[in-house]
């Protein structure tokens, strides 16, 4: 029995069922959709929380505090963990955002010493930076140069040579920057003078010290230390792992998208039920079709396959639809979830396409599979009795 | 040569606390290349003795053997492997896919047999052109007459070489001269044609007395059994005599 001969035949059946098969891949595309933007931002969270065996950045920070607007540090605290051991290098950063609260489109302005961030980044434990477009020397040479992160810069639509606007601040685009790290994604790199500078006067002061450790392994222990060193100090340090940090300050984003999690599985649930629901409906009018089939010579197995088959492709078309659309949009506007300076993508990725697809398709043997096994197991006789 | 032979037959169901018993320890020989009649009132098993005969029915009791096969020794499927080769089907009400066209409905039962495309489509083109419908092979079942949808159904019935053709009121839905049409159709199915094709064995049931013309014997079934069987000089009656 050649069964791939009647794939032409479900396929005729579900483009000649026209509004049916279009209102229910229309249901599935939104469905899908959710549950993928939903995906993506979970997927950001997990790349932005999680942490690595090979992490090596502290984030050292005021203690108490979660704002950078109030977590306030002596730059010349930044000799003294230099100093620290198992510190690889430490650089100071002043932070300054266009929007306190969580926003898909805050600009978040990192002010840094230029020279020691080229060299931190270069280093074996930096975050491979590139300069995709533009040049560090035009950084170097302007106070008011920014190094403006790939996503930003897309989100901005930002190219070398032109200025922009954000939390007061007019800053000159000399390069752009693509990392591997997703806080550098979403940020404008200057001058830390230039960011102390702006607003008012806080030249000394800044937010954190980004620190690079020799070995994963001392993490832990070089974060103690560095607290100790400012225990008693009039602005104590609280440190952290980067992935720490991030999830700390922006708890409350990955509480609601772990929430969300909830909505993506009442989109899987709803695409079940969409599914189902074509299905059923579908072999309830075809209840003497298939009995005519199986008179033809369709063992009760092919109809019962021909039957979850088209509930696959309805879902599976659904799905790249609404999943390809969610991934079309996370990609080409390039959003992320920043709060409190850190910045949590949205990632948008082949991978979540096709986990999308597969789900769906499972979603459609599911659906399938009680409708199949009722219309394979009827009398044929007594389907015609019925008719 | 006997080519069904049934003994014993007896069909049950339960409807409520009620046994009906449509074929009741019937027995029946129905020689190769026969074209039978089945007549009676309603209820008295025609319809049950022709679906047990297509393989789509199981006799409660009895033993029904068709060309040597006892068809209660097949499984489900392997009766559905034995239906796709040796029956064909064709119902009141033709009982077409909708959303096939008229060669893609003639199409459909040799997607279960291993054929080349062309090898399909040679042998959909033979079975439209016999029924004399191969103009019609892109027209959806809507877009057709009552006796051309008949007609389709036939070419569906006949495309893969079945043996037996059992069919369940094939006029009962038409007008008399698309009734006349089909008849004559059938008829010549059970000669042997030009193109080589084997006479086919024809059961049908029917309630018009008039399409038993056609057929060489006519069985009277009445409650489950034969009543009465009577053997004609099989011709075809002319088109303004038939199904007067």
């Amino acid at each position: 029995m050649n069964t791939l001969n009647c794939i032409p035949y479900i396929l005729k059946q579900i483009a000649r069922h026209r509004v049916r098969s279009l209102l229910t891949i229309a249901g599935i595309a939104i469905a899908m959709f959710l549950f993928t933007a939903v995906q993506a931002m979970n997927t950001g969270v997990t790349e932005a929380t999680q942490a690595r065996a090979d992490d090596t950045t502290l984030i050292v920070y005021r203690e108490d505090r979660y704002c950078p607007a109030t977590s306030q540090l002596p730059q010349d605290y930044l000799a003294r963990i230099q100093r620290v051991e198992g510190v690889a290098s430490a650089v100071p950063i002043k932070v300054v955002v266009s929007n306190c609260r969580t926003s898909l489109d805050v600009v978040t302005f990192r002010g840094v010493p230029k020279d020691l961030w080229l060299e931190d980044t270069a280093g074996a434990t930096g975050n491979n930076v590139t300069i995709i477009e533009g040049s560090a020397e035009d950084w170097l040479r302007r106070t008011d140069a920014a190094l403006v992160g790939e996503t930003l810069a897309t989100r901005r639509n930002l190219k070398p040579g032109m200025t922009f606007d954000a939390a007061g601040i007019t800053a000159y685009v000399a390069g752009i920057i693509r990392s591997d790290s997703t806080q550098d994604h979403n940020v404008a790199y200057t001058a830390l003078e230039f960011v102390q500078l702006a607003g008012r006067d806080q030249l000394g002061i800044v937010t954190q010290f980004s620190v690079k450790v020799t070995d994963p392994a001392l993490l832990d222990q070089v974060a103690k230390d560095i607290d100790a060193l400012f225990a008693t100090a009039q602005e104590p340090t609280a440190t952290f792992t980067e992935k720490a940090f991030i999830g700390r300050v922006a708890d409350d984003v990955i509480e609601l998208v772990g929430f969300a999690r909830w909505l993506g599985l009442g989109c899987l649930a709803a695409v079940l039920a969409l599914v189902a629901n074509a299905i059923i409906l579908s072999v309830q009018s075809r209840i003497a079709e298939h009995a005519v089939l199986q008179t033809l010579g369709y063992s009760s197995r092919l109809v019962a396959l021909l039957i979850i088959a088209e509930g696959i492709i309805l879902a599976t078309i659904g799905g790249l639809i609404g999943a390809a659309a969610a991934l079309a949009i996370a990609h080409t506007s390039s959003l992320a979830l920043s709060v409190e300076g850190t910045s949590i993508p949205i990632v948008a990725s082949t991978s979540l396409l096709i986990t999308g697809m597969l789900i769906c398709a499972t979603i459609g043997i599911l659906a399938g599979l009680i409708p199949a096994y009722q219309a394979s197991t009827r009398d044929i006789a007594a389907c015609f009795r019925a008719a | 040569m006997t080519l069904i032979q049934c003994r014993g037959l007896t069909r049950e169901y339960r409807k409520g606390d009620q046994v009906i018993r449509p074929l009741d320890a019937l027995d029946l020989d129905v020689p190769r290349g026969d074209f039978l009649a089945l007549m009676g009132p309603s209820g008295s098993g025609k319809t049950t003795l022709l679906n047990c005969i297509a393989g789509i029915d199981t006799p409660t009791s009895g033993s029904l053997t068709i060309d040597g096969t006892n068809l209660a020794s097949l499984s489900r499927n392997a009766l559905a492997a034995w239906r796709s080769t040796h029956v064909g089907y064709v119902f009141q009400l033709y009982n077409l896919v909708p959303v096939l066209t008229a060669y893609e409905n003639v199409e459909l039962p040799l997607l279960l047999h291993k054929l080349s495309r062309a090898q399909r489509h040679a042998r959909v083109v033979q079975a439209l052109e016999r029924v004399g419908i191969a103009d019609r092979h892109t027209h959806f079942p809507r877009q057709l007459s009552g006796g051309q949808e008949q007609r389709v159904a036939i070419a569906r019935a006949i495309v893969t070489d079945p043996d037996i053709i059992v069919a369940d009121e094939p006029t009962g839905d038409l007008d008399k001269p698309s009734a006349h049409a089909v008849m004559q159709l059938l008829q010549s199915l059970n000669k042997d044609s030009a193109d080589g094709a084997q006479p086919k064995t024809i059961i049908m049931v029917t309630h018009d007395p008039k399409t038993t013309d056609y057929a060489k014997h006519t069985l009277h079934l009445d409650k489950g059994r034969l009543a009465e069987e009577t053997t004609a000089a099989a011709h075809t009656p002319a088109p303004e005599e038939a199904l007067a």
